[in-house]
């Protein structure tokens, strides 16, 4: 037995040898090479999704074309999946991921992050009337929420034993339950409360945010020329309206003051 | 190999059995409503009024060929935007009666034409009245030739009463998946509530047999 953990142990030692070594990504590479290798979602609607012609778009996708035309280079979009779009970037076969990537600290371990380009958050929202606003406002109120859900999991939470929680099966049930009148108030992410206020507009609005979550530009450790000329685009873009125009656009919505004040700093404490 | 951790599920047993609680009041209610618009629409579908016999018939025929799903989504979430809001509960319940209210419709219309004419002219005969002679001569062996259909029906009432978690009933079926998405003993869980519905099952085959016993048990007239 000792001998097959000698040969396993030997074998997962050479297999970290063998893992590419993270390099840096200098910004020089990039504009000596005229294109910018973005690593992008396609499967996480309206950040990132494939058109019916086959071409990435969406939020992210926007957010990287006016980043490669900051840098005034052409942009390459590679599709990459949750689960590896850490490897495709230290790997080096993206020079940076524009992948609705949230700021961790356990991813900021891997990746250096950009101040935030976008955010989630999740909040109770509900009819105009409905005087709530926190945790404790929900003492007898009835809140729909999606079963197993992050917002099931906040509402939960912060909810009075008073308050009934009544739990669906998807997003379009809850929010048909909130359209119907059959509940209130719900527990829901900003992109989806956007897409009910386009819906019904002037009839919801947020009570309070349960928690929230921005995203970042992500980057190899130690690309730090790199990753302060994307800061610079962040802090352009966040000013002369170009993120807003995306948000409008994928989202319906300007960009919220949680991702437009946030920074990677703040969002990793 | 799958290590079978059960902990989880029996730690919450009672959230399950809460939510089975549900289910038999829910089924069983339906049932006793569901066996009176099954008699009313009958009676209606067997009448000499035309008009009577249309609307029982498109009644039937909209219910029976319509997904139950979508009967009980157009009652929860439909109904509000004219003013009839109602709780999951009830909606479920609402929802279980008009559905399997259908289907006994056509049972039981299938009984009452079982019942041969002379029988009901015997009844005359014998100087019943006609609501005697409906309900000694025609109602009761109609329901005991259609009983093993209708009682299946019941049954079949039971387990789909399982679709009102998606408008955030708490019946057996919701309670499971509450109890999935905190403990994520999907196989473990799913395994105690099929047991439980088999259970539900039984016990309420096992009801329907003891009144077949009690209101049945008279010689065959044939």
């Amino acid at each position: 037995m000792k001998f097959f953990h000698t040969l396993a142990a030997a074998a997962i030692a050479a297999t970290a040898l063998l893992a590419p070594q993270a390099q840096a990504t200098t910004l020089k590479q990039i504009e000596a090479n005229g294109v910018l290798k973005v690593g992008m979602l396609v499967d996480f609607p309206p950040f990132g999704t494939m058109s019916a012609t086959g071409a990435p778009e969406g939020y992210d996708a926007d957010t990287a074309k006016a980043l490669a035309k900051y840098l005034g280079t052409k942009i390459q979009i590679v599709p990459v999946t949750g689960p590896n779009r850490i490897p495709y970037l230290l790997s080096g076969q993206v020079d940076v991921l524009v992948a609705s990537l949230g700021i961790t600290p356990a991813r900021a371990e891997r990746v250096d992050f950009s101040n935030p380009y976008a955010g989630i958050e999740i909040m109770v929202y509900g009819k105009k009337d409905e005087d709530v606003k926190d945790g404790a406002g929900l003492a007898g109120k009835t809140i729909g929420v999606v079963r197993a859900s992050t917002q099931d999991a906040g509402v939960t939470k912060v909810a009075p034993a008073s308050a009934t929680i009544r739990r669906f099966d998807d997003d379009a049930a809850a929010v048909q339950a909130l359209l119907s009148g059959q509940v209130p108030l719900i527990g829901v992410s900003n992109v989806i409360a956007a897409q009910i206020n386009k819906a019904a507009p002037g009839r919801f609005d947020e009570k309070f945010s349960l928690s929230s979550q921005v995203q970042g530009v992500a980057v190899v450790p130690g690309s730090d020329a790199l990753l302060a000329k994307i800061n610079a685009f962040v802090a352009d873009a966040m000013k002369d309206g170009t993120m807003d125009k995306i948000s409008e656009q994928w989202l319906g919505t300007k960009v919220p003051d949680f991702v437009r004040t946030g920074t990677a700093k703040a969002a990793l404490k | 190999m799958y290590h079978f951790n059960f902990t989880p599920v029996f730690d919450n047993f009672y959230l399950l059995l809460y939510g089975a609680w549900l289910t038999v009041r829910l089924s069983f209610v339906a049932m006793i409503l569901g066996l009176v618009v099954s008699v009313l629409g009958a009676v209606a579908r067997t009448s000499r009024y035309k008009i009577l016999r249309g609307l029982v018939g498109a009644y039937v025929e909209i219910i029976r060929n319509t997904p139950f799903l979508i009967q009980i989504f157009f009652l929860f979430f439909g109904l509000p935007a004219v003013g009839i809001a109602l709780n999951p509960n009830v909606a479920a319940l609402v929802a279980l009666v008009i559905n399997v209210g259908a289907y006994g419709t056509e049972i039981t219309r299938a009984g009452i034409e079982s019942v041969p004419h002379g029988q009901v002219e015997a009844g005359r005969a014998l100087g019943l009245e006609p609501v005697q002679i409906f309900r000694y001569v025609v109602l009761k062996p109609a329901l005991r030739n259609v009983y093993p259909a209708m009682t299946s029906q019941f049954i079949y009432l039971m387990l789909t009463s399982s679709v009102v978690s998606t408008i955030s009933a708490n019946d057996l079926a919701s309670a499971g998946a509450d109890l999935n998405a905190k403990t994520f003993a999907s196989f473990e869980i799913y395994l105690v509530i099929t047991a439980m519905y088999l259970v539900l099952s039984l016990l309420f085959s096992g009801l329907f047999r003891l009144v077949q016993h009690t209101l049945f048990n008279y010689p065959a007239s044939r």
